[in-house]
C-alpha cells in the first residue's frame, strides 16, 4: 500500500473542507478524484504535500507517517505534483524549469556544487540528458530555450508536468492536468500520462474532464469534502449520489 | 504635576501628528501599493515652507499655515500624477524614485536652510493656568488642530463619497474601477491630502518644537513603525498604534536613557513583526 | 486586498545553469576581464592625485558590499539593513583591535564571520516572513542596530563615533588600494560562482515560486538563511576594510539611508543582472565625483541619474548597451526604408 489517508479534516474557520477521508492507493495505480467545484480536492493535495496542516486524521506514505511534514521533505520522500493554477519557474527556460526541478536526485553536496567537482558536473551531465528526455514525453524539446512564461497554456502545463517528473516521485498527483486544452492536447497530454505509469509511477489525478474516466483504474468521488463514492469509472457513473452531487437529478453522460 | 501635564500634552501632541503622518501615508498605501519613503520629507520641507512663508514673506501663522497645506495639496497631486502612478505595482521603481525625491527635497533643504535649526514662531501666546496646571497656549493650539483635523479625516473617509471610494479602492482596485470609480482622481485626491496633512504636521512641529535638516528621516521611521504595526489595510488601527507609539516615545525616554529607549522600542517592533508580521489589525495574510 | 506576501522585488532571473556560449564568446569573456584587471592594477600609475585613489578605494569597498547584497536578493528577499550589516563589521573589527589589540588581519576575517553568523541568526525568524514584511522587518532591525551601537557608548564610541581604529598599512594608500583591488576581485569571483552555480539557481527559484521550488524538494528556509549569511559575511568584510582604512567610524555611515543608497546602487545598476551592482556602485560614486565642484548642489547630479535611469531604462544601466544598439540598428532601418522609397 503506498498511499494511506485515515480520517482527514481540515477546516476554515467555520467552513469544513474536508471531512474524514479515507483513500487507499496502491503502487501501480492511477486514481482518479473528482467532484463538484469546491469538493475539496484541491484541499486534498496540499494536505497530502504538507503545504496545509490536517487538523485531524494522518497521512502514511510507504509505511511511513508523513502527516504535518513540510513540502519539501515531503517531496524528498518521492511524492510530486502539479498545481491548479499551474506557477512555473517564469524567468527560466521550458529546459531550465526542468533541470532546476532536479534538485533532489541525484543529490550533490554543497560543496561539490560550489567548487565544480567532477561529481558536480557529471551529475549536471545527468541531469542534462534526463531534462532533455522528459522534455521530449511531454512533447516540448523543440522550444527549451523559449522563456516558460511565454509559453500558450497548453504547454504550460506539460512543462508543470515535466517538472513534477524531474522528482523522479514514487507518487504523481496531477491537479486538473486537462484544465483549459484543446482536444488535440487533452490526448497528448493523456498518452503522456499514461507512458508515465508504464514507467513504474503511481499517478492520483484531479480532474473535471471525464474522459480520465476512460484510463483511470479506480474513481473516488467527494462533495462537500466527504467521500461520497469510489469504485470501477463505470460503477460510479452510475452511483445515484454522484449524478445528484453533479446535476441534481439528471443521467451522467 | 507639572511634570505630569507636560508629558500628557506632549503624549496627545506627538500621538496626533504621528497618526495624521501615519493615515497620509497610509492612503497611498493601502490604495495603489505605494510605499512613499519620500513623506518624512515632505513633512519636513512642509515645514520649511511654513517658515519661509511667515519669516520670508512676513505672513500671518494662520495665513501661512494654510498656504502651505495648498502648495503641499497641488505638489501631491503632481506627485502622484508623475512620480507613483507610473510605477504602480513595481516596487523597485517605487523605492527609487522616493529615494530621487528624497535627495532632491533633503538637498534643497540643506541648501537653502543648512545646518541650523529654526523655529516657527508660536500660533497663539500665552500660557493657560488654572490651579498648580500651567500648560502653554500654543500646545493646547497644537493639538487642538490636530484633534481637528483628524476629526475631519474621520469623517472624511466614512461620511463621504469620496471617502467611500477611496475605501472601495483600498479593498480591491480593479472592481472599483470596474464600478466607474475614477481611481486616477480619487488616487490624486488621497496623494494631495496626505501631503497637506504632512506639510501641516511639518509646520506645527516647527512651531512647537524646531526645524532640522533630519527631521524628515527621523519622522519617516515613526511612520513605518505605525503603519506596518498597525497592520496593512487597517485605517482604525494606527489610531492605536499611533497613540501607543506616541506614548511610549514622549514617557520612556524619561525613564531609560535616550538610546536604550530607543533600542529596546525598535526590537519590540521586530518582535512583534516576527510574531504577527500583518500587524496587530491586519487581515489575515 | 493586496497580496503582499508574494508582491516580491521581482527580477528577471535567469538560471544561467545552462552557459551555452559559442567558442569565440567563451574565450572573449576572459580576455576582457582580464585586461580590465590589469587595468586597474596599473592605473595607479597615471593617476594625478592620492584623492582619486582614495575614491577609487571606497568604490571598491562599496562594490564588495552590494554585490553582497544582490547574492541575497535573488532569493527574492530584500533586506533593508545591509549598510547596518557593514556597521556591525565595521564596528567589530574596529573594536577587536582597539580594545583587544588584535591585528587587523585577524580581526577582519574574524568580524566577517561574526557578521555573517548574526544575519543567519536572524535569518531563523525572518525566513518565514515574505516580501514586504520581511523589508519592513529588517529595515526596523538595520535601526535597532544603530541604536544599540549609540547604547553601549563606552565601547563603541556612541554618537561621537568610534576613534582609535589599527589601520592596515601606515603611510601611503596605494598598498590599501591593492588590498582591496585584490579583496573585490576575489569576492566577485567567489559570489559569482555562488550565483551560477546550482545553488544560486535554487535560490532565483524560491524567488520566482515558493510553491513549486518547495514541491521539487528546495528547502526554502535553509536557502533563504544561507543565502543571507553568504551576503552578511562579504558585507561584514567590507565593513571591516573600511574600518580599517577609515580609521574612524561614525554611524552615519551605516543608517538607513546608507542602506538605501546601497539598494540604489544595485537596483540603478540593474537587478537582473550579477554585473548591475558593479557598475550601479562605479557609476553613482564616480560621477558626482567628477561633479565635486558644485558642493552642495552635487546632490542634484545623483538625482538627475536616477531619474533617468527610472523613467528611460527599465532593465538598469546594464540595459545601456542594449538601448544604444537598438536605438542604432532603428536609425539605420529608419535610412534604409528612406533610400529604398
Amino acid at each position: 500500500m503506498l498511499l494511506e489517508i485515515d480520517g482527514l479534516t481540515r477546516n476554515f474557520g467555520g467552513l469544513v473542507a474536508v471531512h474524514r477521508f479515507d483513500m487507499r492507493i496502491d503502487e501501480g495505480e492511477i486514481v482518479g478524484l473528482i467532484g463538484p467545484n469546491g469538493a475539496g480536492k484541491t484541499t486534498i493535495f496540499n494536505l497530502i504535500t504538507g503545504v496545509l496542516r490536517a487538523n485531524k486524521g494522518n497521512i502514511k506514505f510507504a509505511g511511513k507517517d508523513i502527516t504535518g511534514r513540510k513540502p519539501h521533505e515531503i517531496a524528498k520522500l518521492g511524492i510530486a505534483r502539479t498545481f491548479q493554477l499551474n506557477p512555473l519557474f517564469g524567468d527560466f527556460t521550458v529546459l531550465e524549469n526542468v533541470s532546476a526541478s532536479f534538485h533532489l536526485r541525484p543529490r550533490s553536496s554543497l560543496m561539490d556544487i560550489y567548487f565544480n567537482t567532477a561529481t558536480y558536473r557529471r551529475n549536471e551531465a545527468s541531469i542534462m540528458k534526463q531534462s532533455l528526455d522528459i522534455l521530449k514525453l511531454v512533447g516540448l524539446d523543440t522550444m527549451k530555450d523559449e522563456l516558460s512564461k511565454n509559453l500558450a497554456h497548453g504547454h504550460q502545463k506539460m512543462l508543470g508536468i515535466g517538472r513534477a517528473l524531474a522528482v523522479q516521485p514514487k507518487l504523481l498527483l496531477l491537479d486538473e492536468p486537462l484544465g483549459g486544452m484543446n482536444p488535440d492536447e487533452i490526448d497528448f497530454t493523456i498518452t503522456a500520462i499514461k507512458k508515465t505509469q508504464q514507467q513504474g509511477v503511481t499517478i492520483l489525478l484531479v480532474e473535471h474532464n471525464m474522459r480520465i474516466m476512460d484510463f483511470c483504474e479506480r474513481v473516488i468521488v467527494i462533495n462537500f469534502g466527504e467521500k461520497i463514492a469510489e469504485g470501477l469509472p463505470d460503477e460510479v457513473r452510475e452511483n445515484k449520489e454522484v449524478i445528484r452531487a453533479y446535476l441534481g437529478g439528471e443521467k451522467v453522460a | 504635576m507639572e511634570q505630569v501635564a507636560a508629558t500628557i500634552t506632549n503624549v496627545l501632541i506627538l500621538s496626533s501628528i504621528y497618526i495624521l503622518l501615519a493615515l497620509g501615508f497610509a492612503f497611498l498605501f493601502n490604495m495603489l501599493g505605494i510605499l512613499n519613503l519620500a513623506h518624512g520629507s515632505i513633512y519636513m520641507v512642509g515645514g520649511y515652507i511654513g517658515l519661509a512663508l511667515i519669516r520670508g514673506l512676513g505672513f500671518n501663522p494662520w495665513v501661512a499655515l494654510l498656504l502651505t497645506t495648498l502648495i503641499f495639496g497641488a505638489f501631491g497631486v503632481f506627485l502622484e500624477k508623475f512620480c507613483f502612478r507610473p510605477f504602480v505595482g513595481d516596487f523597485n521603481r517605487t523605492v527609487m524614485i522616493c529615494v530621487v525625491i528624497i535627495i532632491i527635497l533633503q538637498t534643497a533643504v540643506n541648501i537653502i536652510a543648512g545646518t541650523q535649526v529654526y523655529s516657527l514662531p508660536p500660533f497663539v501666546e500665552g500660557v493657560f493656568r488654572m490651579g498648580p496646571v500651567s500648560v502653554s497656549y500654543e500646545r493646547i493650539v497644537t493639538f487642538s488642530i490636530g484633534a481637528v483635523l483628524l476629526g475631519v479625516i474621520i469623517w472624511f473617509v466614512n461620511m463621504t463619497k469620496w471617502g467611500h471610494q477611496m475605501q472601495a479602492i483600498s479593498q480591491d482596485i480593479e472592481a472599483a474601477a470596474l464600478q466607474g470609480i475614477n481611481v486616477n482622481r480619487i488616487s490624486a485626491l488621497a496623494c494631495a491630502m496626505g501631503s497637506g496633512l504632512a506639510a501641516i504636521a511639518g509646520c506645527l512641529i516647527g512651531a512647537y518644537l524646531n526645524l532640522g535638516p533630519f527631521m524628515g528621516d527621523f519622522m519617516l521611521v515613526k511612520i513605518l513603525i505605525v503603519v506596518i504595526l498597525a497592520g496593512v489595510g487597517s485605517i482604525s488601527g494606527i489610531f492605536f498604534t499611533g497613540f501607543a507609539l506616541g506614548a511610549l516615545d514622549a514617557v520612556l525616554p524619561m525613564l531609560l536613557k535616550g538610546a536604550v529607549s530607543e533600542a529596546i522600542a525598535f526590537l519590540t517592533v521586530v518582535f512583534i513583526l516576527l510574531i504577527r508580521p500583518q500587524g496587530l489589525f491586519g487581515h489575515e495574510a | 486586498m493586496r497580496d503582499w506576501e508574494n508582491m516580491n522585488s521581482h527580477q528577471p532571473a535567469t538560471s544561467a545553469l545552462l552557459e551555452f556560449d559559442s567558442p569565440t564568446r567563451k574565450y572573449a569573456k576572459p580576455a576582457i576581464y582580464a585586461a580590465l584587471i590589469a587595468l586597474f592594477a596599473l592605473l595607479p600609475a597615471v593617476l594625478s592625485s592620492v584623492y582619486m585613489l582614495h575614491i577609487l578605494i571606497l568604490i571598491f569597498i562599496y562594490v564588495i558590499a552590494t554585490v553582497s547584497l544582490r547574492a541575497i536578493t535573488i532569493s527574492g528577499q530584500f533586506p533593508l539593513a545591509h549598510a547596518a550589516f557593514m556597521g556591525i563589521g565595521a564596528y567589530l573589527s574596529g573594536m577587536a583591535s582597539k580594545w583587544l589589540g588584535w591585528s587587523p588581519w585577524l580581526t577582519m576575517p574574524c568580524a566577517a564571520l561574526v557578521t555573517s553568523g548574526i544575519g543567519m541568526l536572524l535569518g531563523f525568524p525572518f525566513a518565514r516572513l515574505r516580501a514586504l514584511y520581511y523589508a519592513m522587518g529588517t529595515l526596523f532591525f538595520g535601526i535597532g542596530v544603530l541604536q544599540i551601537i549609540y547604547a553601549l557608548g563606552r565601547l563603541t564610541g556612541g554618537y561621537s563615533g568610534l576613534v582609535g581604529i589599527k589601520p592596515l598599512f601606515f603611510g601611503s594608500k596605494l598598498p590599501y588600494y591593492y588590498l582591496f583591488l585584490g579583496l573585490t576581485i576575489g569576492s566577485i569571483i567567489a559570489l559569482y560562482r555562488f550565483e551560477f552555480s546550482r545553488i544560486g539557481t535554487n535560490l532565483k527559484a524560491i524567488s520566482q515560486s515558493h510553491l513549486v521550488a518547495a514541491s521539487v524538494g528546495i528547502n526554502e528556509a535553509w536557502y533563504r538563511i544561507l543565502s543571507v549569511g553568504v551576503g552578511c559575511f562579504f558585507v561584514g568584510l567590507a565593513g571591516a576594510g573600511y574600518a580599517h582604512y577609515n580609521v574612524v567610524l561614525s554611524t552615519s555611515s551605516f543608517n538607513f539611508m546608507a542602506t538605501l543608497w546601497l539598494v540604489m546602487y544595485v537596483l540603478i545598476g540593474g537587478i537582473g543582472h550579477f554585473a548591475g551592482p558593479i557598475i550601479g556602485t562605479f557609476i553613482l560614486i564616480l560621477i558626482p565625483e567628477y561633479f565635486r565642484d558644485l558642493k552642495m548642489y552635487s546632490p542634484f547630479i545623483s538625482a538627475a541619474i536616477l531619474g533617468i535611469v527610472v523613467y528611460l531604462m527599465p532593465e538598469g544601466l546594464v540595459g545601456l548597451p542594449k538601448i544604444i544598439r537598438s536605438w542604432f540598428t532603428q536609425h539605420l532601418k529608419d535610412k534604409r526604408a528612406v533610400h529604398a522609397s
